[in-house]
Parts: structure tokens; sequence; C-alpha cells
């Protein structure tokens, strides 16, 4: 790697770099990856590989064809590529994953200058991508092998519960990820970990997730199927992506004041809640975010900043 | 009931765990006198002296050489007693600069003075004897730009509170904790006078709860003081233990975290009450006014990766070359020697071997730190917000930075680059090595010149 010398001060610095936390972030979701193998078997592994593998490759092909500085060798492709894997089914076709991998680093990512200047989440936008153009495809989410040994298609917990079925599985289950849905979504358990392991190296603060996980749980309880206050917490929370999208899609980022973080994280869980309650879709976890994302540079001007030396507003 | 705050400044970081300043900090101060000293008539950037003295004059001690020529310069003296043997230009940190080179003919006497060993009556000694001192002892700031002293004292606003800055924020340094440890009589005997000199009802000496062993020995001190009967009854000091971070010993940081005011824009200290002055200067002005001895020496911290890491007492021209060896020398090869402590002081040399002359201490050179050298790849900003997290003075140096590659000033103005105090807290939190700092700081300067343009456009 071309080393320019600095020589300007100051000449400390913290060995904290983007490749590191890019690199923690990777090996936080290496439980959930581990979980997938278990409950919807290898080809889990595979996806995943493949998704990586054409993230990276997409992003530093990019770079070296507009002759950018190259930095696919930062993780952060790994971690997109690791995310847009785990929001996909099992049974997700070998082609859709690299066009959609292709799509999330070149179009999202990189068309919008590279690293921290996509405005949404790239792993999210090729989630809506393949929603919107193969629902059918991507939308056949499979019971995990622990408990069928054939690959039976079947709705997502919260799927089931939205076309008025039964969810059909135990809180304990949803926990654990026993359940049909997305590869890297399914097991709480495993994804909470990887964010313990975050939050204990100091790469995410955890007050945006929880900010985030608590609105979409007090309004999915308070305007409940049947009538005020009959939601169900437990499913809302387990039963859905909310906590992988809380724990790593909701990127607080662009905050730094308290007030910003919960104001951002509150705008994306109102609207995740009003999808999940009003509309069509169960989730509403990706549009949620994906708004938030785009509403980030208008909710930053409510942060209060005090500059020094200038007047207390 | 009132709660009880506990005093911090916003942001800042903790850049070390303390271990570098373990290298120094038990050294104790040892006096050198080298066979020549080159004296600049620039101590500090902008502060030019006229020297008074031709090749061949013999110069005493303490004898004026100097006289101010700018704002920013104090009186300059001979710091030892001999020949003056040229008065040439010599290459200080990239520019040259009028020096007066002095070969050393007599051996220094270290005079015994009560000051320095017990706590002195000051009652006798009229403000403007102690301000006229300050003046005429050629006193600047000892920590920071060498701001002359006289003038933050000779202020017509009302002062109501002293600050003695012994934070020693910047890691690796130690000679301001040597002193409090070594010199604490004469250090409190100062604080006395300067407190006397500028009106302020009390005086504090901060320092950080990462020297408690100094913080002992000088309320001893103090509590010695007060029980001899010599301190008079307005005379409160107080030393005061704030948390260690840095930049803590940043004027207006100190203010902040000490008393809990803030220092308006283009401000001074003074408009809100306050005079901030290091543990040396104080020091420095018990020697002038109690000792009759001007400031012709200081403490230089020499360490980092040199051999014996040490405290030296030097006088002002002292060549750094020479202070280098007399630690033993560099102990990397590729390495880094910088004026000052890390994060804020300039790079003067690079790989060097100990051969070439690299800088003359002047007054507010703290400390010579040798650093193995280091490189990094800039790379994009990941907007991860660190760096407004850790500013001190609340700015965005992210969007300042960007602002300023794309040259738009009036945004940088917008973002208040003017008030950036280029602590380097920014470049050192920031995961993508952006030199944000250095960028900042080069917007700040933009801004600030633009501003005075505009003025002079107005007038």
């Amino acid at each position: 790697m071309n080393q320019t010398k600095t020589i300007q001060g100051p000449h400390l610095r913290t060995e904290r770099t983007t490749r590191n936390v890019m690199l923690h972030v990777s090996i936080s979701l290496i439980p959930a990856l581990l979980g997938a193998v278990y409950f919807f078997g290898i080809r889990a592994l595979y996806l995943t590989g493949l998704s990586v593998a054409v993230c990276v490759l997409t992003e530093y092909l990019w770079q070296k064809l507009t002759k950018k500085q190259v930095t696919a060798g930062d993780f952060s492709a790994v971690v997109t590529g690791m995310l847009l894997a785990f929001n996909m089914p099992v049974t997700v076709p070998t082609w859709i994953m690299i066009v959609t991998a292709v799509f999330s680093i070149l179009f999202v990512k990189q068309m919008f200058g590279g690293i921290g200047n996509n405005f949404v989440n790239p792993a999210l936008m090729g989630r809506l991508l393949t929603m919107v153009v193969w629902p059918g495809t991507v939308m056949q989410y499979v019971v995990p092998r622990t408990l069928s040994t054939d690959a039976v298609s079947s709705a997502t917990v919260l799927g089931a519960v939205k076309t008025g079925g039964e969810a059909g599985y135990s809180y304990l289950q949803m926990f654990l990820g026993e359940t049909p849905g997305a590869l890297g979504e399914t097991s709480k358990l495993l994804l909470l970990v990887g964010f313990a392991y975050m939050c204990y190296m100091g790469i995410v603060n955890a007050e945006a997730a929880l900010s985030y996980i608590a609105t979409v749980l007090v309004l999915t309880f308070v305007f409940g199927p049947a009538g005020l206050f009959t939601g169900d917490i437990l499913l809302n929370l387990f039963g859905g992506g909310l906590i992988i999208g809380a724990c790593y899609m909701l990127t607080d980022y662009a905050f730094v004041t308290r007030r910003g973080r919960i104001l951002y994280a509150v705008t994306a869980g109102v609207i995740t809640a009003a999808i999940r309650i009003f509309s069509i879709y169960p989730e509403g976890i990706c549009f949620g975010i994906l708004t938030a994302n785009c509403l980030a540079g208008a909710l930053s001007l409510f942060q209060k900043k005090h500059v020094y030396g200038t007047k207390k507003a | 009931m009132q709660i009880k705050q506990r005093p911090v400044f916003p942001g800042g970081i903790h850049p070390t765990d303390g271990s570098d300043k373990e290298l120094s900090m038990e050294a104790a101060v040892q006096p050198y006198w080298p066979e020549t000293v080159t004296i600049l008539s620039e101590q500090s950037f902008g502060g030019k002296c006229r020297i008074l003295v031709n090749p061949g004059d013999s110069v005493k001690e303490g004898q004026l050489i100097g006289e101010p020529d700018a704002f920013m310069a104090a009186p300059l003296h001979a710091s030892v007693t001999g020949t003056v043997l040229e008065v040439k230009e010599v290459a200080n940190q990239g520019r040259n600069i009028l020096a007066c080179v002095i070969r050393r003919e007599e051996k220094h006497a270290e005079p015994d003075a009560a000051y320095c060993h017990e706590p002195v009556n000051i009652h006798n000694i009229s403000r403007e004897e102690i301000l006229k001192g300050l003046r005429d002892g050629g006193l600047t700031g000892m920590g920071g730009a060498g701001f002359p002293t006289h003038k933050k004292y000779e202020t017509d606003k009302p002062i109501d509170a002293l600050l003695i800055n012994g934070a020693e924020c910047e890691p690796f340094l130690t000679c301001d904790y040597r002193l409090m440890l070594e010199n604490g009589h004469a250090l409190i005997n100062g604080v006395r006078l300067l407190l006397k000199g500028s009106g302020a009802q009390k005086a504090y000496i901060c320092l950080e709860d990462n020297k408690p062993r100094a913080a002992e020995h000088l309320r001893n001190i103090l509590k010695q003081a007060g029980e001899s009967g010599v301190l008079d009854a307005d005379e409160h000091v107080e030393v005061k233990v704030l948390p260690t971070k840095y930049p803590q010993g940043g004027e207006r940081q100190l203010i902040q975290a000490a008393l809990s005011r803030e220092v308006p824009m283009g401000g001074l200290p003074a408009d809100v009450g306050v005079i901030v002055s290091n543990v040396g200067t104080a020091r420095a002005a018990a020697d002038v006014i109690l000792g009759q001895m001007p400031l012709i020496r200081r403490i230089v911290t020499v360490t980092g990766s040199v051999k014996h890491p040490g405290n030296y007492l030097v006088p002002i021209g002292t060549s750094v070359r020479e202070l280098v060896q007399l630690a033993g020398g560099v102990t990397v090869e590729k390495n880094r020697v910088i004026a000052g402590g890390p994060m804020t002081g300039p790079c003067v040399a690079s790989d060097w071997k100990g051969e070439k002359e690299l800088f003359y201490v002047t007054k507010n050179t703290s400390g010579i730190l040798v650093l193995p050298d280091s490189a990094y790849e800039e790379q994009p900003c990941i907007r991860c917000g660190g760096c407004e997290n850790v500013c001190p003075a609340g700015l965005v140096p992210y969007q300042i930075d960007f602002a300023f590659l794309e040259e738009d000033y009036d945004l940088c103005e917008k973002l208040f680059a003017s008030e950036c105090i280029a602590c380097g807290c920014c470049s050192y939190i920031c995961p993508a090595k952006r030199e944000l700092t250095v960028r900042t700081r080069m917007a700040r300067d933009m801004v600030k010149q633009r501003m005075r343009e505009r003025a002079v456009k107005k007038a």
C-alpha cells in the first residue's frame, strides 16, 4: 500500500482505522452466519460467500476502472455483502444474488461517491430492489432444516400473522431462529451476540438501536390488530427483522448528539410501525430505515450544537 | 441545594494510557550549562526583538540584550555570562531568524534565595512593581504560544480569577510536573505575586488527576504558608484537580473546565474576568521579582525514543542537538523530532541521526520529543462523526474539511472554522486518517484573514 508520509501533527493517532472498524463488524456477523448454516444448510454459506465476493470484486473493478483510490480492501464491501445475503431466503437463485450485489455496490454505493457518501444503506437498497423486481422469487421462505428435511415453503411468522394466520412458532423458537425467514435475520440471539461484541469494541452506540426498537414495539402494541393496546410485543420483537435492522442497518453515524440520534431512530421506528400496522407488508424495516436515511439531512438540522464562545441558544 | 458539577469541558480525547509520561516523570530536573547559547531574536512567532549587543561585547547573565520590536515581543536577556561571538541569522524550523551567539565564560552560581524554600512576605511589593517586573523580566507564556505575560496582566478589564495552568495535558511532557514537585515554593510565591498583579480575588492552580503527588505537594506548601502567617488575608490560592483529558491545558478549555465560563468568540480570557498563566511563568515571576533574575532558563523535557528520557534546566538558547545527545541520543533510526508535545508540536526533522542542528530552546519550548516515524494513507471519510464528538470547540471538522477542499470559504465561516483551536483531537480520532487538523487550521486562517479584510474594507 502506498502510504503518504504525514509530517504535520498531531503525531499521535488512534489505532482504529476504517478497515478495522469494518473488520470488527464483519466478525460480529459471524455468529449469525453460523446460525444461518445451521438452520438453512450449507447453501447459506455459499450465498454469503458469493455475495461478499461479488461486492468486493465490483468495488475493486469500479475503483480500478475509474482510477479512484482503491478502498475495496477496507472490509466495508464485505459487511455490505454479508448483510445483503442475510436478507435473502436460502432459496434465492444465484443470479439474483449476483445482480443484487452488483446493484448495491455499484449503483447505491460507488455511484454516489463510495464509502461514506452513499446516502442510504446499500444492503437495504439491494433488498428493496429484489422485493420490488422479483417478489415471487425472494419471498420464498423455507422452514429451517432442523424442523423439516424437505425445503418446505412457508410464510415468515410476521407474514403469516399479517394474513390472518397463526404464528405457528413459539417465542423461544423465534428468539433462537428456528423459524422461516431470511438467512441471517432469524436468530435474534446470535445477532444480539454480534451486536454486544460491537458495543464492547466501542464501534456502535446502542442508543439508536434501542430507541428504534422501543418506538416500533410501543406503536405496534398501542395500535394492535384488534384495537388499542392489543399488539403482540414479543411477536413484533422476535418475529421479523427488527433486530437485524436495529443493530446493523440503522447506521446512526451521521448523528453525534444524543438528541439527533434518537430523533433519527424514532423517525425510522414510526415509519416501520406504520407500515407494519397499515400496509400489506409485514415487516416495514426496510422502508422505515431507508426513509430515515433519506431524511437524515433534514433531521440533522434539529441537532442542538453549541460552538465554544458563541451565545447559547 | 446546589448540585456540584464535575469540572469538565465537552469533547476531548485520552490519547495515551500514561506510559508515555512515565518515561520522564521520575527523572529529576538536571541543570545543564552549554558552552555556547544561540538566543533567537524571535522567541515566539511574531515576537521580534532588536538585538542591542555586538560581537565581542561581554555580557552578564540576565543583562538586557534585546528590546521588543513587535507587539508579541518581550525583552530578551543574556542567559549566560560570557562574550558575544556573533549576531547572525540561523535556520530555525524552516525560517531564518537573527540570533545572538554567546560563549559562556563563567560558571553559573546558583543563588540560595529564601523564596525558593519557604513562603515569603510579599506585602510590601506593589502591583505596579509586579507588573514592571513581569515586563522587564521578559516573561512570556511558557506553555503555549509565548504571549508576553505583562500584556495579559496590564488589562483594564476587571479580573476576578487567575488560573495557573499545570494541566500539562500533552502526552510525554513532564517539565511542568517536575517543576511543581521540585520548585513548589518558588511556584507558590510566584502564584501569589501573579495573583496580586492580576488583581483577581482568587488563584486556582489547575492540574489533572494523573499528577496526585504534585497536587498533594502544592497543597502542603499552601497549608504551610497559611500557618506561617506571611499570607495576606486576601490571598486565596487553591489547588484544583481536574479529570485527565486532552486538551485540558488549552487556555479556553481550562477556563471552561475550572470556572464553567466561555471566552466569547474573538475575545480574550480577560473578557470573562480570567487570566491564565503557565506554572513555569509563575515560577519565573518569582525569579524576576523576588530573585532579580529575568527569564533566562527553563525546564525542557527530552523524551520519547531517546536513551535516557529526562528533564533539563537549561539556559534559553541551548542547542536541541546537544540536549538530545545529553539524553543519550536517539534510539530509533526512522524517527521524527518534534518541538513540544506530540499533539500540537511541529515536526522539526525526520530520520534525524544527531549531527544536524535542529533548533534552539526558546522561552516556550516545553519539550523535545523523538517518535518513531509513522505514515498513514488518507482514506475517504466514513461519516462516523468521531471528529465532531471529540472537538472541544464544538465544531464539525469533517464538514469544514470538505468545505475547505471545495474552496468554499463562506461555508467554512458558517461552520465556525475560525474557532478551531488546532488541538489535533479530530485527526487523532479519525479512523480514515484524514488530515483534519491540518486543513481545519488552514480553513481557520483563511476565514480569519477574510474577516480581517472585511473589517478593513468597512473602516
